[in-house]
C-alpha cells in the first residue's frame, strides 16, 4: 500500500482548512544582540514542505518529539549563526481573519504555543527548555 | 446465455476494454516532466534534506522512523546510503547519486528509452525519498508516487516511445492495455469522490470561508488578499463548485456526454490550484493523471480507437 500511494488520505483542506503554524527563532548573541529568522531552504517547493512540517509539529501531543523537531530545526539555523549563544525557537499558529473580518481592517495575529530555548555547541548541544 | 454468464461477460468488458497504449504515453511523459521538475525543485535541497544525524534539515533516521514505522519494509533511503558506504561512497556522494538517479529517469521517461527500467527506477527513488523525508512530503509526493506505480506495471512501451522505435516489442494485448486504464480511473474517481466528500462535510466549503483560508493561508498566498477580496461575490461559488466537480466526478467523467466538460473543468480547477496557491507541481500531476486516466480516445468507440492506434 505504501507503494501504491494508496495508504494516505484524500481530504486535502477538508473538511475545513486547517490553522497554519509558524516558527520563529531569536537568535542570541554574548553581546546582547537579537536577530529574528524563519526557517530557511533553497526552493519554494521545499518551503512548502516546511509547512507540512509545522503542520505535524503543531499537532504531535508528544513534547520530547516536538522538542526534537523544533531542535533540529534550530541546530539547522545554528548552523549559519555559530556565533550565537542561544537560540530560542518560537512555535504557535496564525489565526487568519475571515473576509468581513479582513475588510474591517483586522489582520492576521500570531498565538504563541510553545518555546525552547537552544544552547549549541562546537560538538553538543545543551537543550533549557520552559 | 444465463444470466450469470451474461453478468460476467459485461464484467469483463467493464475491466477489460480494449485501448492503445495513447493514454500510457500521457502517463509516461507526463511523470517524466513531473519527475525532472520534482527534482529540478529539489535541487539545492537534496542533500540538506535527506542528511542523517546533524547535517540535514531534519535528521532522516527520525524521519525514516516515524514514516516507516507501520510499515518497516518500505523503501527508505537509508538503506541505499548503507549500500553505498558498503562500497567505499560517503553520505553526500550517495544521496546526490540518488538525486541524479531520480533525474536521469525522468528524462528517460520523458524520451521513452529504457521506459520499464526508468519507470522502476523513478518509483523506487521517489518513493525512497518520501519516506525518508515523510515529515516534509505533502499530497503531490502521494500522487507522484500512485503515478509512478501504475506506469511501472503497465504494459511498457507505449507506441511513440523510443523504445518502440528501436526495439520492435511484442503487440501490447489492447485488454491488458485497457485493464491498466480501468484501474487508474476507478483510482482517480475514488480520490475525487472521498476528497470531495470531506470537504462538503465541513460547512467551510459551502459559505467560501475555506476557499478564502486556503487562499489567505501562508505559504500559499500567493495572491494577495486585496485581490481576492475582490471577487468575494465569486468565492461561495467557487467554494461550492470544487465540492460539486470533486463529488460528481465518478458519475460525470463516465458520462459521454458531461464526459468532457468534467474533465476541463477539473483540469482548470487544478491550474487554477497552480497557480493561485504556487502549487504547480501538485497541479502539473493531477492534470497528467486525469488526462491520462480520461483524456486519451474522449467520445471514440472502442473500435475505432484500435483502428486508430494501430496497436503498436
Amino acid at each position: 500500500m505504501n507503494g501504491a500511494g494508496i495508504d494516505a488520505g484524500y481530504g486535502f483542506f477538508a473538511p475545513n482548512v486547517p490553522s497554519n503554524y509558524k516558527l520563529v527563532f531569536e537568535v542570541h548573541y554574548s553581546d546582547g544582540k537579537i536577530e529574528y529568522e524563519l526557517p530557511h531552504v533553497g526552493g519554494a517547493d521545499t518551503g512548502l514542505r516546511i509547512a507540512t512540517l509545522l503542520d505535524y509539529v503543531g499537532q504531535t501531543h508528544y513534547d520530547p518529539l516536538r522538542e526534537l523537531l523544533l531542535k533540529m530545526l534550530a541546530y539547522s539555523t545554528w548552523q549559519s549563526h555559530p556565533n550565537a549563544v542561544m537560540i530560542r525557537a518560537v512555535f504557535g499558529f496564525v489565526t487568519l481573519p475571515t473576509v468581513n473580518d479582513f475588510q474591517r481592517g483586522q489582520k492576521e495575529s500570531y498565538e504563541f504555543l510553545y518555546a525552547y530555548d537552544f544552547r549549541f555547541h562546537k560538538e553538543a548541544a545543551e537543550v533549557h527548555s520552559p | 446465455m444465463t444470466r450469470s454468464a451474461r453478468s460476467r461477460d459485461r464484467l469483463f468488458e467493464v475491466l477489460f476494454p480494449p485501448e492503445t497504449t495513447d493514454w500510457l504515453s500521457v502517463l509516461r511523459l507526463g511523470l517524466g516532466l513531473q519527475v525532472i521538475l520534482l527534482s529540478m525543485s529539489l535541487r539545492s535541497d537534496w542533500n540538506h534534506l535527506f542528511a542523517s544525524n546533524g547535517a540535514g534539515l531534519i535528521s532522516r533516521d527520525l524521519s525514516e522512523a516515524i514514516s516507516t514505522f507501520e510499515t518497516p519494509l518500505s523503501p527508505r533511503l537509508g538503506w541505499i546510503v548503507s549500500g553505498g558506504n558498503a562500497l567505499g561512497f560517503d553520505e553526500q556522494a550517495v544521496l546526490s547519486l540518488g538525486w541524479l538517479a531520480l533525474l536521469c529517469s525522468g528524462c528517460l521517461l520523458v524520451i521513452g528509452l529504457f521506459s520499464r527500467p526508468a519507470a522502476i527506477t523513478a518509483w523506487l527513488m521517489h518513493l525512497c525519498a518520501v519516506n525518508s523525508g515523510g515529515l516534509l512530503s505533502y499530497g503531490m509526493d502521494n500522487f507522484t508516487t500512485i503515478g509512478l506505480f501504475y506506469l511501472m506495471l503497465s504494459p511498457l512501451p507505449d507506441r511513440f516511445s523510443l523504445d518502440a522505435r528501436l526495439w520492435r516489442s511484442r503487440t501490447k494485448d489492447p485488454q491488458i492495455v485497457g485493464f491498466f486504464r480501468r484501474v487508474l480511473q476507478f483510482h482517480v474517481c475514488v480520490i475525487y469522490f472521498f476528497g470531495g466528500v470531506a470537504k462538503c462535510i465541513g460547512p467551510g466549503w459551502w459559505d467560501g470561508s475555506s476557499l478564502w483560508r486556503a487562499l489567505t493561508r501562508p505559504p500559499f498566498n500567493v495572491i494577495s488578499p486585496e485581490t481576492i477580496i475582490s471577487w468575494k461575490t465569486l468565492i461561495p461559488f467557487l467554494g461550492i463548485s470544487v465540492c460539486i466537480l470533486e463529488t460528481g466526478y465518478p458519475l460525470f467523467i463516465w458520462l459521454r456526454r458531461t464526459r468532457v466538460i468534467w474533465l476541463m473543468c477539473i483540469c482548470a480547477m487544478h491550474v487554477g490550484i497552480g497557480l493561485a496557491m504556487g502549487m504547480y507541481l501538485f497541479a502539473f500531476i493531477m492534470v497528467v493523471l486525469n488526462i491520462a486516466a480520461f483524456g486519451p480516445g474522449l467520445g471514440l468507440a472502442p473500435r475505432q480507437k484500435l483502428v486508430r492506434g494501430a496497436v503498436l
